[in-house]
């Protein structure tokens, strides 16, 4: 799903409505599922460092629970808002419901930038966003996570004063935990191998090896680097990865033409997915505009970065030989050049069926909280794999069959399933 | 035909369908298959191939479901864990299988782990398929681990989980001190080596909390043993009831003629028979295991005794039963009397034909190598006299051509150490100087455990010095049960040359019998005697004056001054060995 600055619950909502009409929802229902079911809106004052107090603003949105706790990240920005916040939520119920693990949406934030705050300062901001909505969240209820600006440390925070409150231990309460902590082990891996399983399959329903297959990556981050380190692994090649540099302000593509040794990259890696430009080209790789990724001669396009990288502008520069777009990114791809990719015969694996190994990760590390038992790797990843590789299989058959887009038969089984539980339970 | 040629561009990838009828044998991962399972891919195109030749309306005859998880998901589950540390080391074999268990598989493989548990609730054969197993002269049969699993418990993450503990545990073996020991007789190194594994169907059926084929088998298209007018080329044929551990490991099994199937047992008496039948046989335990221990090959297996196969009925074509009071015995279980499992149901009735179809295997298998083979078999009866044969393995076998003439006039020269005429080879050598031997003064059958332990110490210091060494012990070199022999793994004798295997008046048994034993000597060429006490002995004199170069409790390595002088001539199955008289 695209996000714009504009109003993306809009556009969630418009997609949303295009898929009712296909699934011929009844007017309850569609009135329902437009809208959350909960919002909590609410102010978190905090001590500041230097002795004056703040008042920030926090938000929690239930999407729907009709197929189980809701699940959603929460994130930190200072550009929050209520909408950005509900049409994420939204967007958590389908893709729970497209891998079909027994969760709702939600998605929850905090009108902030952590960039200007203490640790101190961010933990008040965690414990005060707790003790605003201890009573509407839990590990039956609803489950946050980590997302944008916040991490595992924000999350053991915000468990910890969950704990207090309740006076128990409830590690079930919140994922992203790290991994002796109630963290569960592949979680980092999840969101890069997810694309992967799903690719694999697209790549097998087509009878191409992925031997035979190279590919250009939008990104370089934790799904990038993961999603990069699978595919070579299955056989293939990565001719070009793009990365943002934070000391230009500018993203930056890094091609070799006989595929890139991503072990050699990530040693010239900082933290934040930066590759070095000089060292990079002592290295022989060609070092391009950041753009260059989307324009290269591959079979395999990767956008693991930003949301609206493939639109109006950049789609007519899609390499000749591209076949394939798993979406990495959470909306990588505008409506607009989302029509134009379909006439050219790409196959787009769309990002909340693509990039959905990330919650399934999370609902199975809940899953281990809950039970205070915690699996071994294997045993995660090849649950992932399963749930993956079933999901991709469902929705690829419905597209087939119905010949609808696989953004547009992901969507149909999301929705439906959620619009059959909410009647399952009575409530329309 | 070569099994060689075979590799994994013929075999489909797996498609997340164990027993999918159009892909029963698929593989996961593109690097290579191994030996082993370029065996049974080799096997599994004959066989579709041939089909006509085995036509017999009752017995049908195939390779098992089976997947190959090949070599480069190996490589990387080492490189991944960084677990060549660890396993190149000298730490102790269950250290090593611990290591293994702690390390993560590649992602890309547990997804169709996963699958394949999530389909299959019967149990399963993680066997080892590196690359120099069964290759010819360097077959490695045995070495390895294999690891059976139940596979039926009812949640699909614990057998996921066991699957995994299995893999691992084949994988860890590769690394094992008898394996290590092996590579270097075999002058590799384990850098040279890999390992595939092929996760198999197990052939059988399940009877309560037991889960067994009603026949296991071994059969040769050579016999170096052949008894009564059987010839060498002839053939031989081992079936036991049960898991075909009972044959590999060189338990007591059923031995026949492929030629002669009626022919007469070469026992003594009906006495002599029932105390020379198989009394116990190996299944796959699908109850609750008797305690946990993932880097034990026998976790999931168990033993029991005949009275279990009676109840469970397995013995309606498998056995005889003696009728004491007209003293004979009577093929099948139609009377009361102890049972003699000598499958006479199939072999003398032929009520199931067997037989017709092991020998029409044998030189199908035997003419597409252009050499003798082994194979093994497991065997599911039923429903009524029909029978599925699940063709499990096929290696060629090493049988020396040459001619060496023993005359009897040599034996009467000076020197001689000891003959035999129970001789396993074929040619002469004096390249032997070292002599490794059990004591017979300190030999104590209680304590052969710690002798073999003892031998390994030699073996692995005569190794690593490249001096080859003539083996001397009593009862069966490889023996299962501590009580019958000196229970080494074959790693832990690899390097010597020739082995001489004596009874004593308290250690009294047949030679040794295990396939795999046997397999390694006649690839590696390593002459093998058999002596019993009562006939020729040896010059145990001689031996104990020769220059000590180390002693423990229960063996001394000696070293003669000049080498001795071996025969074997492997028409006659006699053989001797000399030592340079003093005065020469």
């Amino acid at each position: 799903m695209a996000l714009t600055p504009h109003n993306a619950f809009e556009m969630a909502q418009a997609r949303f409505d295009h898929v009712a009409k296909l699934l011929q929802l009844d007017a309850a229902t569609c009135e329902l599922l437009r809208q959350p079911l909960r919002e909590y809106s609410f102010a978190i004052p905090v001590h500041m460092d230097d002795g004056h107090s703040r008042v920030f603003r926090g938000f929690r949105v239930q999407h729907n629970d009709a197929r189980g706790p809701s699940k959603g990240g929460i994130r930190f920005h200072p550009l929050e808002t209520l909408d950005t916040v509900r049409a994420l939520a939204m967007w958590m119920t389908w893709k729970c419901a497209v891998v079909d693990i027994p969760l709702g949406g939600a998605k929850g934030g905090v009108i902030c930038d952590p960039h200007q705050l203490s640790l101190r300062e961010q933990e008040q901001i965690c414990r005060g966003w707790v003790r605003q909505v201890a009573r509407n969240v839990g590990p039956t209820a609803d489950i946050p996570a980590p997302d944008v600006m916040t991490s595992a440390q924000h999350m053991l925070w915000m468990l910890d004063e969950f704990e207090v409150i309740h006076g128990s231990r409830a590690p079930g309460f919140i994922t992203g935990k790290p991994v002796g902590m109630g963290g569960s082990m592949g979680r980092v891996e999840a969101t890069g191998f997810g694309v992967v399983f799903t690719l694999r399959e697209a790549l097998k329903e087509r009878g191409i090896r992925a031997a035979d297959t190279t590919a250009s990556v939008q990104g370089f981050g934790n799904v990038a680097q993961h999603a990069i380190r699978l595919y070579h692994q299955i056989g293939g090649r990565t001719l070009c990865v793009s990365a943002w540099d934070q000391t230009d302000q500018t993203a930056y593509a890094f091609r070799k033409r006989d595929g890139i040794d991503l072990d050699q990259l990530l040693s010239i890696t900082d933290r934040f997915g930066g590759i070095d430009k000089g060292k990079a080209r002592d290295l022989g790789y060609d070092v391009l505009p950041g753009d260059a990724w989307i324009e290269q001669d591959v079979d395999i396009l990767l956008p693991a970065a930003l949301e609206n990288q493939i639109n109006e502008e950049t789609m007519e520069r899609i390499g000749a030989g591209v076949k394939i777009i798993a979406e990495g990114a959470n909306g990588p791809t505008t409506p607009v050049a989302d029509e134009t990719i379909a006439r050219r015969g790409i196959f787009v694996i769309p990002d909340f069926l693509a990039n959905a190994g990330g919650v399934t990760a999370s609902y199975f590390e809940q899953v281990q909280s809950n039970s205070n038992y915690y699996w071994t790797r294997d045993d995660v990843l090849g649950r992932l794999d399963i749930k993956m590789t079933a999901a991709y299989v469902a929705v690829s058959e419905l597209a087939q069959k119905r010949k609808l887009s696989m953004r547009d038969a992901a969507y149909v089984i999301a929705v439906d399933r959620v619009a059959r539980a909410c009647k399952d339970r009575g409530w329309v | 035909m070569s099994v060689g040629g075979f590799g994994k561009q013929e075999l489909a990838a797996f498609d997340r369908a164990f027993f999918d009828p159009r892909q029963r044998f698929t593989r996961i991962g593109d690097g290579e298959l191994g030996g082993k399972a370029r065996g049974l891919l080799f096997a599994a195109d004959l066989l579709a191939r041939e089909s006509q030749l085995l036509v017999d309306p009752n017995v049908v005859v195939d390779v098992p479901a089976s997947t190959v998880i090949t070599t480069d998901l190996f490589d990387r589950f080492m490189q991944a864990n960084g677990l060549y540390d660890v396993a190149l080391s000298d730490s102790a074999d269950d250290r090593i299988a611990h290591a293994f268990q702690k390390g993560d598989l590649p992602v890309e493989l547990v997804g169709d782990l996963r699958a394949l548990v999530e389909q299959v609730t019967t149990p399963l054969a993680v066997r080892s398929s590196s690359l120099l197993e069964d290759a010819l002269f360097r077959p490695f049969a045995g070495v390895y681990q294999t690891k059976m699993i139940p596979n039926n418990q009812s949640d699909a993450g614990d057998r996921f989980t066991k699957l995994v503990e299995a893999l691992k545990f084949v994988y860890a073996s590769m690394f094992a001190r008898g394996a290590k020991n092996y590579l270097q007789a075999s002058g590799k190194t384990p850098r040279d080596e890999k390992m595939a594994v092929v996760i198999q169907e197990v052939i059988g059926t399940r009877h309560d909390s037991r889960f067994y084929p009603d026949v296991s088998g071994v059969a040769k298209s050579f016999n170096f043993y052949p008894t009564g007018n059987a010839r060498p080329e002839e053939g031989v044929v081992h079936l036991a009831l049960g898991l075909g551990k009972t044959i590999v490991d060189g338990g007591v099994s059923w031995t026949h003629s492929p030629a002669h199937p009626r022919a007469p047992a070469p026992f003594a008496s009906v006495r002599d028979m029932l105390d020379h039948s198989q009394l116990e046989f190996w299944v796959v335990h699908m109850g609750k295991p008797a305690a946990f221990d993932p880097i034990a090959e026998t976790e999931y297996l168990a033993k029991h005794d005949l009275g279990a196969a009676e109840y469970d009925g397995t013995l309606r074509y498998t056995c005889s039963t003696y009728d004491a009071a007209a003293d004979r015995i009577v093929p099948g279980t139609g009377t009361r009397g102890a049972r003699i499992l000598n499958f006479a149901p199939m072999l003398d009735l032929e009520e199931i034909a067997l037989n017709p179809v092991i020998r029409a295997l044998l030189d199908l298998f035997a003419r597409e190598l252009a050499s003798p083979v082994e194979i093994e078999f497991a065997v599911a009866l039923g429903p009524g006299p029909r029978a599925r044969l699940g063709f499990l393995q096929v290696r060629p076998m090493v049988v020396s051509e040459d001619v060496v003439q023993l005359d009897e006039s040599e034996l009467q020269q000076p020197g001689l150490l000891l003959f035999s005429d129970n001789v396993m080879g074929n040619g002469s050598s004096d390249s032997i100087q070292d002599i490794v031997f059990v004591k017979p003064k300190t030999f104590d059958k209680g304590r052969t455990r710690q002798i073999a332990g003892e031998v390994d110490q030699f073996n692995r210091t005569l190794l690593d010095a490249g001096t080859p060494y003539l083996l001397l012990g009593f009862g069966r070199w490889g023996s299962a049960d501590p009580f019958l022999g000196i229970p080494v793994e074959w790693g832990q004798i690899c390097g010597a040359s020739a082995i001489v295997e004596s009874t004593l008046p308290e250690m009294n048994v047949d030679p040794s019998q295990g396939s795999h034993f046997f397999h390694n000597m006649s690839s590696f060429r390593v002459s093998y005697f058999a002596m019993h006490h009562a006939q020729r002995d040896i010059d145990w004199e001689w031996l104990e004056r020769q220059e000590q170069v180390g002693e423990t409790e229960h063996v001394r390595h000696v070293r003669a001054p000049k080498p001795l002088r071996l025969k074997v001539d492997g028409r006659s199955r006699r053989g001797a060995i000399w030592y340079a008289p003093a005065n020469s």
